[in-house]
């Protein structure tokens, strides 16, 4: 049985993009994205979901935003582990990706 | 009165010293009968009973501790009614149905993800049940009411469709019908009801049951409005002369109504009271929906001839009723229909739930022929009839059901199927793993390897591995002391007065521990244990105090188990040989991998002592054993430590001012535990501490109390049974981990500082060497049986799982960890 190469984690990084038109649901959807992932930018996070997480963070917004002003994107970057060459590269501040195999403070 | 009576009564009453005292113990102890550890002690117990001649223990002690007794482990769920899904899962597997239904174990994933987030949506729409129509659960009242209908309306009989000649009122009735002269139906949606039925002994949930009603004119004759018609027509007009044949007197408790909705109202409060299906739910359609009182169809004597024109005019269009007529129950799945030859069709599994729930609703009251589910993936509504065949199927089902449930022994795992791949209990079923660990363990392990269990072994399917192989959650270790932790969402934040030292997602958390003065509050615990994320306690030191997690598995069948397995002495010889000679393999091969000059001789006697490991006769015995061979590991431990203390002047490595740095040197001579007195035996105690940390999360994890133990036996303090399975696992992790710091240079001498004899690690050593444990932790090892890659902490928690299934006898032999 030839099985496919198996991925080495099941996390996808999603850059997960927001645009909403009223600031009590922007406020909202902020806490809901930051339980997620990176703040990146302004609208912007950087979280890596596997599948579960993902369907979890996509209920939790479809239930905030109103669905005919608001939009969310998911752009996916593909799996957070094993990407060869880094997809995001930063001109500016530096972007930095945390990569330890634990936490320490 | 021995001493051993005197600490069973500790044992049993810990929280009444009282019972401890000597003079309790003349009489017979009460025995709460529902201890949780009365395995343990049942044999201590019966040999007290028979001492004390004639005060025995309750019988019924007796018989709950005894093996034979199966049906008595599973009293509970044998008698409870079961839930619709539950036979869902049985069909699906019924391996599946028992860990879910009767070992209480669960796991999301997305795909349940994604299932309950429907459901709360589904839940959110209004609108209940309707009741059943009157006449078919064949009520007292609709007997005379239909005799009545049909005297009155000669030309209309029960059961044929009324011809709109027969009727007196045709304006008003030609509201009801459709073009064609049938009658109009109209689709109603009830959502989230909960219905039983107790012929099954099944519950159910259904989603959404589409309801048709049929509007038919009320027949009056099983009216009783008196009190409030005499309202309703002193307020309307005088004029108007009571349509009704005289009624019965005027019940106390009617309530006087003064508008004609009022009338109305009350008329269908009083009828439907008497036909509403036991569950007592608000009845949003009470306004609008009366049982119709004549037996047969829903839409005969659809009016009656007019004798009193102008006010049963006015009642007749007031007085429209809409019955149920028929009922189908709608179910929502995320995935997509089964190809069939002809057509997509459902699953096995959803004609079960969908079956079922179409029987539920016959059994109170409705009429119900056809189910419908509809398939998200394809956008399909894919049809179920109900025919004798299926009803027979369903219902040998749940007997299946039912004897597994009440069976000790968990059903075997599915074989090589593809439902496995999509099962979220895979991680813990490890159905392959099971089916091949049971056919093929006994050869794998004496030392002189048999051919043929190679040969079987090949044979075999190689076990896919059905999770990820590492997790994708991290550890977090705290070590600033006198940091604070704080929550804010469901982030975890840790402050050092008022800078923020770090956030940390508890999407991204394994496991918490805390290394000495760190101050959390009661949410974040709160919050850790209701994401069942483990905390564990540590003094600055390193010594493990003991952790703080949320309730967990159930599975309590698996520790019934262990303690059982805990008294058999034959049993706990035979595992502690196995983690022993796991260990003792292990140190071999570590030896012969990264000594630089391995003695003669060593390698060989180590491999005969992990063979003369096997053949102990007594836990005496065997512990000698383990020390000789232990003692032989670490006299070699030395030559393992590749970097000397001149290494340090080497070029690029960052000064070390000479004042701080005590002259300390990897020097390691001899194991030495509390206190470490030098550098190597510090790392070593700091790396089995954390160790033993996994360990009791691995323990936990599968279901095991940590604290009883086969090889280790129960001391104060000590999580017997993680020692037990961290044997095999201490070169594998913890020594590595400590070779892989050392020889890496992530450590060095200024790393430690001295206190009286004893050696420590400060916080930015400790805080190196977390970062080398938790890389080996999550390293991908290949396992030497199931020939996949896995992280060692995936590896610790599928050992752990095995010795459980060893317990459970569902594998003959447990085989420990050992690497090629
Ligand atoms: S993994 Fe396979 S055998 Fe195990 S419970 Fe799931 S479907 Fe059944």
């Amino acid at each position: 049985m030839a099985t496919p190469q198996p991925l080495l984690s099941t996390r996808t990084t999603f850059l997960v993009c927001y645009d909403i038109a009223n600031d009590r649901r922007l406020r909202k959807v902020f806490k809901t994205c930051r339980n997620y992932g990176n703040h990146l930018q302004y609208s912007i996070f950087e979280c890596e979901l596997n599948p579960r997480e993902k369907a979890r963070l996509e209920t939790e917004l479809k239930d905030l935003i109103k669905h005919d002003e608001d939009q969310v994107l998911f752009v996916s970057l593909g799996p957070s582990e094993g990407r060869g060459d880094r997809v995001i590269a930063a001109l500016g501040l530096p972007y930095t990706h945390f990569d330890a195999p634990c936490y320490v403070v | 009165m021995t001493a051993s009576v005197y600490r069973t009564a500790r044992a049993l009453y810990p929280h009444r010293p009282e019972m401890w005292e000597p003079e309790f113990l003349y009489e017979p102890l009460p025995i709460p009968d529902d201890h949780p550890e009365l395995g343990l002690f049942s044999q201590e117990l019966q040999s007290i009973s028979e001492g004390l001649s004639g005060t025995s223990i309750p019988a019924a002690l007796n018989e709950r501790t005894g093996r034979e007794s199966e049906a008595a482990f599973h009293p509970r769920v044998a008698d409870e009614p079961l839930p619709a899904r539950m036979l869902n899962e049985y069909v699906y597997c019924p391996r599946l149905f028992y860990y879910e239904h009767v070992d209480g174990v669960f796991l999301e994933s997305a795909d349940t993800e994604r299932g309950s987030a429907i459901h709360k949506k589904v839940d959110k729409g209004r609108g209940d049940l309707p009741p059943p129509k009157a006449a078919q659960r064949g009520s007292k009242e609709s007997q005379p009411a239909a005799v009545a209908a049909v005297a009155l309306a000669p030309d209309t009989t029960p059961g044929k469709e009324p011809q709109p000649a027969d009727i007196a009122d045709a304006d008003a009735a030609q509201e009801d019908m459709a073009a064609d002269g049938s009658p109009k139906l109209e689709t109603i949606h009830s959502r989230s009801a909960t219905l039983g039925s107790e012929r099954l002994g099944v519950l159910a949930k259904m989603d959404l049951i589409e309801v048709q009603m049929v509007t038919v004119a009320q027949d009056r004759s099983s009216w009783v409005p008196v009190t409030s018609f005499k309202d309703a027509q002193r307020e309307a007009s005088p004029s108007v002369t009571a349509p009704m044949p005289s009624p019965p007197s005027p019940p106390d408790d009617s309530p006087p109504l003064d508008t004609q909705s009022g009338t109305m109202c009350n008329l269908t409060k009083r009828t439907s009271k008497k036909s509403r299906p036991a569950a007592d739910q608000p009845d949003l359609f009470a306004a609008a929906i009366t049982p119709p009182p004549a037996a047969g169809t829903a839409i005969d004597a659809p009016c009656l001839p007019a004798p009193v024109a102008p006010t049963a005019r006015l009642l007749h269009v007031e007085l429209k009723q809409r019955v149920v007529h028929q009922v189908t129950p709608v179910d929502y799945k995320l995935g997509a229909p089964r190809r069939g030859e002809d057509g997509n069709e459902m699953w096995e599994a959803d004609k079960m739930q969908l079956g079922l729930q179409i029987l539920i609703l016959r059994d109170n009251g409705y009429t119900c022929d056809e189910g419908v589910i509809y398939y998200r993936a394809t956008k399909q509504r894919v049809p179920l009839a109900m025919t004798d065949e299926l009803e027979g199927w369903i219902i040998g089902k749940i007997a299946e059901a039912r004897q597994v449930a009440a069976s000790r022994s968990i059903p075997p795992p599915l074989m090589n199927s593809p439902k496995c791949v999509r099962c979220s209990l895979a991680p813990v079923c490890l159905p392959d793993e099971t089916r091949l660990l049971k056919r093929v363990t006994a050869p794998l392990l004496p030392d002189s390897p048999d051919r043929s269990a190679d040969k079987r072994l090949s044979t075999m399917p190689p076990p896919r591995r059905l999770m990820a192989p590492r997790d994708d959650e991290r550890a977090l270790y705290l070590n600033t002391q006198g940091a604070r932790v704080t929550l804010r969402g469901e982030v975890v934040v840790v402050k050092e007065q008022d800078s923020v030292l770090g956030e940390f997602r508890l999407k991204d958390l394994s496991h918490v521990a805390l290394f000495g003065n760190i101050q959390i509050t009661t949410q974040t615990v709160q919050m850790l244990c209701e994401a069942e994320i483990p905390v564990a306690y540590f003094s600055m030191g390193g010594w493990f105090y003991g952790l703080t997690r949320g309730h967990g598995l159930k599975n309590v069948y698996t520790r019934i188990e262990q303690f059982q397995s805990a008294q058999d002495p034959h049993r706990c010889l035979a595992l502690a040989q196995r983690f022993i000679h796991g260990k003792i393999r292990n140190h071999r091969t570590q030896l012969m991998r990264n000594h630089v000059n391995l003695p003669d001789g060593v390698s060989l006697k180590m491999k005969r002592a992990a063979g003369d490991v096997l053949a102990a006769r007594s836990l005496g015995e065997l512990l000698g054993m383990e020390g000789a061979a232990a003692a032989m590991y670490f006299q070699n431990f030395a030559g393992m430590i590749k970097v000397g203390a001149d290494d340090d002047e080497l070029p690029g490595l960052e000064p070390v001012k000479k004042a701080d740095r005590p002259d300390f040197t990897f020097d390691f001579t001899k194991r030495a535990r509390r206190p470490p007195t030098d550098p190597v035996n510090a790392l070593l105690s700091l790396a089995y501490s954390l160790l033993a940390k996994d360990c009791t999360l691995a323990a936990l994890a599968v279901g095991f109390d940590p604290y009883i133990g086969f090889f280790h036996q129960p001391r104060h303090g000590r999580p017997a049974l993680a020692l037990d399975l961290m044997e095999e696992f201490r070169p594998l992790i913890a020594e590595s981990a400590v070779l892989t710091a050392l020889n890496n240079r992530m450590i060095n001498p200024g790393h430690f500082v001295r206190a009286g004899e004893a050696v420590n690690l400060t916080v930015h050593g400790r805080k190196a060497f977390f970062q080398a444990y938790e890389q080996r932790m999550s390293s991908l090892v290949t396992h030497p049986i199931f020939d996949y890659k896995a992280s060692y902490r995936r590896v610790l928690e599928l050992q752990a799982r095995m010795l459980a299934r060893y317990l459970t006898s569902e594998i003959p032999e447990y085989v420990p960890m050992m690497t090629r």
